[in-house]
């Protein structure tokens, strides 16, 4: 039971760091909660025992890590437009080519 | 039997007032459009509806053009630059030509629609990308009915709605050629309400959204349209709800309003 929590949690921990650092930033707060409630719940299993296993600590670690990137990255990422050349440039080949065919096109005006 | 007086009075009033009064050339607005993850939204793109003024030898037409661009962080994961353009009788928004160019996450599609009213014909252009990148055509004829118009379009043509003479509860249809298939979609007035917007507190009229008998935009008013009850009836927030989640759509800024 306790070998499986400590599995969990890490794992837990290690996604939630993965994921923090790409831009699906927002995803992260899912294993976080799983990785953190594993660490209390270690804890509570541990309380009876002198000396508590290291994984806890490096479970809230990882857990500390990646909630502050989130955050970090929450507050500070403002929402940027790509690189639109390529958009742009389609754009004016469009826009030529329909008057071409606009002047070709029967516009009955009644409609 | 009042209900349907009240319904029939409704798009009988809308039938009547099809005159474009709401859009005019020059008008830009810009949206962000967010996608939930895991209970929260992310702003996933950036939504752009342009109008100008399109002078051919014949005629002057209104150019409806609607672009959706991926934000920085995403191009990497799923890049979107799709361009979507109307060419519109600026007094009635009728269609006359349109053109569907996206490319998401790789996938390139073109599709073309001529207009012959007349003859309620489309003549529609198919073009899509192979995977030794180069491209094939499909050329075909469909047959519309009169009022049938492009998705873009018919968007437009939701703001000219006289949505001020309508109850709560009234709804209309419009016919949309999407795919070279017709669909019916059904929009229904639900109420007045106040929003805060990037533009400020607007008092809007909610619309709901729905496909009649499609599985992408269902009709139990999980899709709505706040639209400003005012003269200019500016989409100012979205919420929608399809197979594979839900988001939103925030106004960013408005524009060459024509009111």
């Amino acid at each position: 039971m306790k070998k499986a929590i400590i599995i969990l949690g890490f794992i837990c921990a290690i996604v939630a760091v993965i994921i923090s650092v790409t831009p699906l930033y927002n995803l992260a707060f899912a294993p976080i909660i799983v990785a953190f409630l594993s660490g209390l719940f270690l804890i509570y299993l541990s309380k009876n025992e002198s000396s508590k296993p290291k994984t806890i600590q490096y479970i809230f670690l990882l857990v500390i890590i990646s909630l502050s990137l989130t955050i970090y990255k929450g507050v500070v990422n403002t929402a940027e437009v790509g690189d639109t050349e390529q958009l742009e440039q389609r754009d004016e080949e469009n826009l030529e080519d329909s008057k071409e065919i606009l002047e070709d096109l029967e516009i009955d005006e009644d409609f | 039997m009042k209900p349907l007086i009240v319904l029939f009075i409704f798009l009988f009033s809308l039938q009547s007032n099809a005159q474009n009064t709401t859009i005019a050339a020059g008008e830009k607005l810009v949206f962000s459009a967010s996608y939930n993850m895991s209970g929260l939204l992310t702003d996933i793109a950036e939504v752009k509806m342009e109008t100008s003024e399109v002078t051919t030898s014949k005629s002057t037409l209104l150019r409806l053009k609607c672009t959706a661009t991926s934000y920085k962080d995403w191009d990497d994961f799923f890049k979107i630059r799709d361009l979507y353009e109307s060419y519109v009788n600026p007094k009635t928004l009728t269609p006359y030509l349109y053109k569907r160019d996206i490319n998401e996450g790789g996938y390139y599609k073109f599709m073309q629609y001529k207009y012959k009213h007349s003859s309620k014909l489309v003549s529609s252009l198919k073009r899509k990308k192979n995977s030794d990148d180069t491209f094939r055509e499909e050329n075909k004829t469909v047959k519309i009915g009169a009022s049938t118009k492009d998705i873009i379009s018919t968007l437009y043509s939701i703001r000219n709605l006289d949505i001020h003479k309508a109850k709560p509860g009234d709804q209309q249809e419009f016919s949309i050629l999407f795919d070279n298939k017709e669909i019916i979609l059904i929009v229904k007035y639900i109420s007045k309400e106040t929003i805060q917007t990037k533009i400020g507190s607007k008092e809007c009229y909610k619309l709901a959204i729905a496909l009649k008998d499609h599985n992408l935009l269902k009709g139990d008013n999980s899709n709505l349209l706040w639209l400003t009850a005012d003269a200019n009836k500016i989409p100012v927030y979205a919420k929608f709800k399809i197979p594979i989640g839900n988001g939103e759509l925030n106004i960013l800024s408005a524009t060459g309003l024509k009111n």
